[in-house]
């Protein structure tokens, strides 16, 4: 692989984008085959613990890619992506439990409200640059976690909220088995790549990229830098929200620690992390090998009786990752075999 | 006018234990701030020490029937041991910035020494006492408690340990320096690096020394450092990352404010309005009360 690396370096402009078209069919050729596999997964004679891994796989897939649009094409380290999965969840669960507003809409107001919050905590901290947005992102879905488990008779307080359960229905968007998940998940992850394609493509996409890489050169070169942090973090915030009602359907509950806490913060970003920052592909291959894991570690841990391993090894992934691979997988170990269709 | 004299009292309790409290949220976050002050790292691990710290009196009071507060040098120094590993492990490759890589790696740090501690001592919540526990200060009509009044003095007397050790002493200057403008500090014959690794050692000892004084009225728990952290950060941030007195005053006024809001208003949401501070911080003054340039 690296001498193929230096032999593509080496080509004229002519030659090497002729074989970025090559590597970019093969990588399209090489998803449809994903596509189509996971798509046929409920045909096929395996049983619900798969079905419901691989689910678990895509909605993290798609919780992950969202994130992936602010940290790694924007470079904005949140800390607080809980923040949107959260007011997401609850908002759907709250307004379907209360008032019987199908999720179909409720999902709606969650992502207008998690906008509205996007925007305070971006006007407020994204005049600053790195560590502060970092830490107030932090704070906030701290602060979250707190008042979540203060309004008891809202949100359920620490024990958290559970949807009402109807069975097979399509007007509460709920299923007994976790097929019809399977293809709304799937569908959340293509849509997701594509945008995420589209926006690292489009001029948006460049100016994001322009100011993660050097701010005052961006802002040289006539980037609006704040509006275009903000738009970012908007967008992010929106992608969150949307995929969190598939969570909440899916999981049928959420508590204040798995929406606001630091540790779902954590597994929001590893997808991305370890699959390659700033990438389309990153967070698809990250998030399957981060949840192949942690049901590996799951099931060993209950074997020999310790809880908890997974966490473990999210934190062992997350310094190796960041200390031998800072690019990701498709950033270090897979650049040649996808190049161009990475992007 | 009963009412009235009856909240200024209970104000002025509020304001009082609230400074024993915050006394103590100073001297564990004084080690965060040394570290960014020095190699603009931000430790989010700087909680899993404390916590570290923290077992350690839990171990010396259950285990060996030692009072927590004798073991105080020995805790020093052996999360000193234990954060020069770390930084010779992790952050020796970030110092400089404060990057979004960097913030990853400490996070990575705190999962990994959370779940090491929740394998080795189990998930249940520990305590420990020390001589002073239980025992109370009578003061006019005002109770403090006695292990807070002896943690505040431990932790008065180690932040000024801590500030004259940075300026009184050669190695201090040289930390200094090196803080000031790391390549000029070479220049001049600092051994930079050296300099580095002794103040996270540093950085991490505060943070040991800081958990035993803790455990003494606090119990701890293997997530303990997630919780500890944003009072933390907020306290470092208000006084000035990498201000060793300010980061001190500022963990003082959180422990006011905490303790104003629990008994006034709702202890729940105690700490609602430090984030809210922090948010208005971070907007407005991000250097804190005496921080350094913005990085």
């Amino acid at each position: 692989m690296e001498a193929a690396v230096s032999d593509n370096a080496g080509r004229k402009v002519a030659s090497s984008s002729l074989s970025a078209e090559l590597a970019r069919r093969r990588a399209f050729i090489c998803g449809l085959i994903a596509f189509l596999l996971v798509a046929s997964l409920p045909l096929l004679p395996v049983n619900n613990y798969i079905l419901a891994a691989t689910v678990r796989a895509l909605i993290f897939i798609s919780l992950g890619q969202a994130w992936n649009v602010v940290a790694g094409i924007g470079g904005l380290l949140s800390l607080g992506h809980g923040v949107f999965l959260g007011l997401g969840c609850y908002t759907t669960g709250i307004l379907f439990n209360k008032y019987g507003i199908p999720p179909w809409f409720g999902i709606w107001v969650g992502v207008v409200l998690s906008l509205l919050v996007a925007l305070v905590m971006g006007a407020m901290t994204l005049r600053m640059r790195g560590v502060f947005f970092a830490l107030a992102t932090v704070a906030v879905s701290l602060a979250m976690v707190q008042i979540s488990r203060h309004f008891v008779d809202l949100t359920g307080g620490a024990d958290g909220l559970a949807l009402k359960f109807f069975g097979n229905s399509w007007w509460a968007a709920q299923s007994r088995t976790p097929a019809p998940f399977l293809y709304a998940s799937l569908i959340f992850v293509t849509a997701y790549y594509w945008i995420t394609r589209w926006i690292l493509n489009s001029r948006f996409g460049l100016e994001m990229q322009a100011v993660r890489d050097d701010e005052v050169a961006a802002a040289a070169a006539g980037v609006p830098v704040f509006r275009t942090k903000i738009l970012g973090l908007l967008v992010s915030a929106a992608m969150t929200a949307l995929a969190a009602g598939l969570y909440i359907q899916f999981y049928m509950a959420i508590d204040p620690e798995a929406a606001f806490g630091l540790s779902q913060a954590i597994q929001l970003q590893l997808p991305a992390l370890i699959g390659g920052l700033g990438t389309a592909w990153g967070p698809i291959i990250g998030g399957a090998i981060m949840i192949f894991l942690s049901e590996i570690t799951n099931w060993g841990g209950t074997k020999v009786g310790i809880s908890g391993i997974d966490i473990l090894v999210y934190g062992l992934m997350l310094l190796a990752v960041v200390l031998y691979a800072p690019k990701g997988i498709v950033g270090t170990v897979l650049r040649n075999a996808v190049k161009g269709g990475a992007r | 006018m009963d009412g009235v004299e009856a909240a200024l009292l209970l104000s002025l309790q509020a304001i009082f234990s609230g400074i024993l409290v915050g006394g103590v949220y100073g001297v564990l976050s004084i080690g965060l701030s040394l570290a960014f002050g020095v190699m603009r790292i931000v430790n989010f691990a700087h909680g899993e020490l404390v916590m570290y710290g923290m077992y350690a009196g839990v171990i010396a009071s259950k285990s060996f029937g030692i009072d927590p507060l004798f073991i105080l040098p020995l805790s020093f120094l052996v999360m000193a041991l234990i954060g020069s590993f770390q930084y010779q492990i992790v952050f020796r490759h970030f110092v400089g910035h404060a990057t979004l890589q960097q913030l990853l790696a400490a996070i990575g740090c705190a999962l990994v020494l959370q779940m090491i501690a929740q394998i080795i001592f189990g998930a249940d919540t520990r305590t420990a006492g020390s001589m002073f526990s239980g025992k109370y200060v009578v003061f006019g009509s005002f109770f403090l408690s006695m292990p807070q009044i002896v943690a505040f003095v431990i932790a008065v007397v180690a932040t000024i340990l801590v500030e004259v050790l940075l300026r009184a002493t050669t190695w201090g200057k040289s930390v200094r320096a090196v803080a000031d403008d790391m390549e000029t500090a070479e220049l001049v014959g600092v051994n930079a690096p050296y300099i580095n690794v002794g103040a996270f050692a540093l950085s991490a000892g505060l943070a040991g020394l800081a958990g035993t004084v803790l455990v003494t009225y606090f119990p701890t728990y293997p997530s303990v450092g997630f919780s500890l952290m944003p009072i933390i950060i907020i306290a470092t941030t208000i006084g000035g990352l990498g201000s060793i007195g300010g980061t001190f005053l500022g963990g003082i006024c959180c422990g006011i404010i905490q303790q104003v809001t629990a008994m006034l208003w709702n202890s729940a949401l105690q700490d609602v309005p430090l984030y809210v501070l922090l948010m208005l911080f971070i907007a407005f003054r991000p250097t804190g009360f005496f921080g350094l340039r913005s990085e």
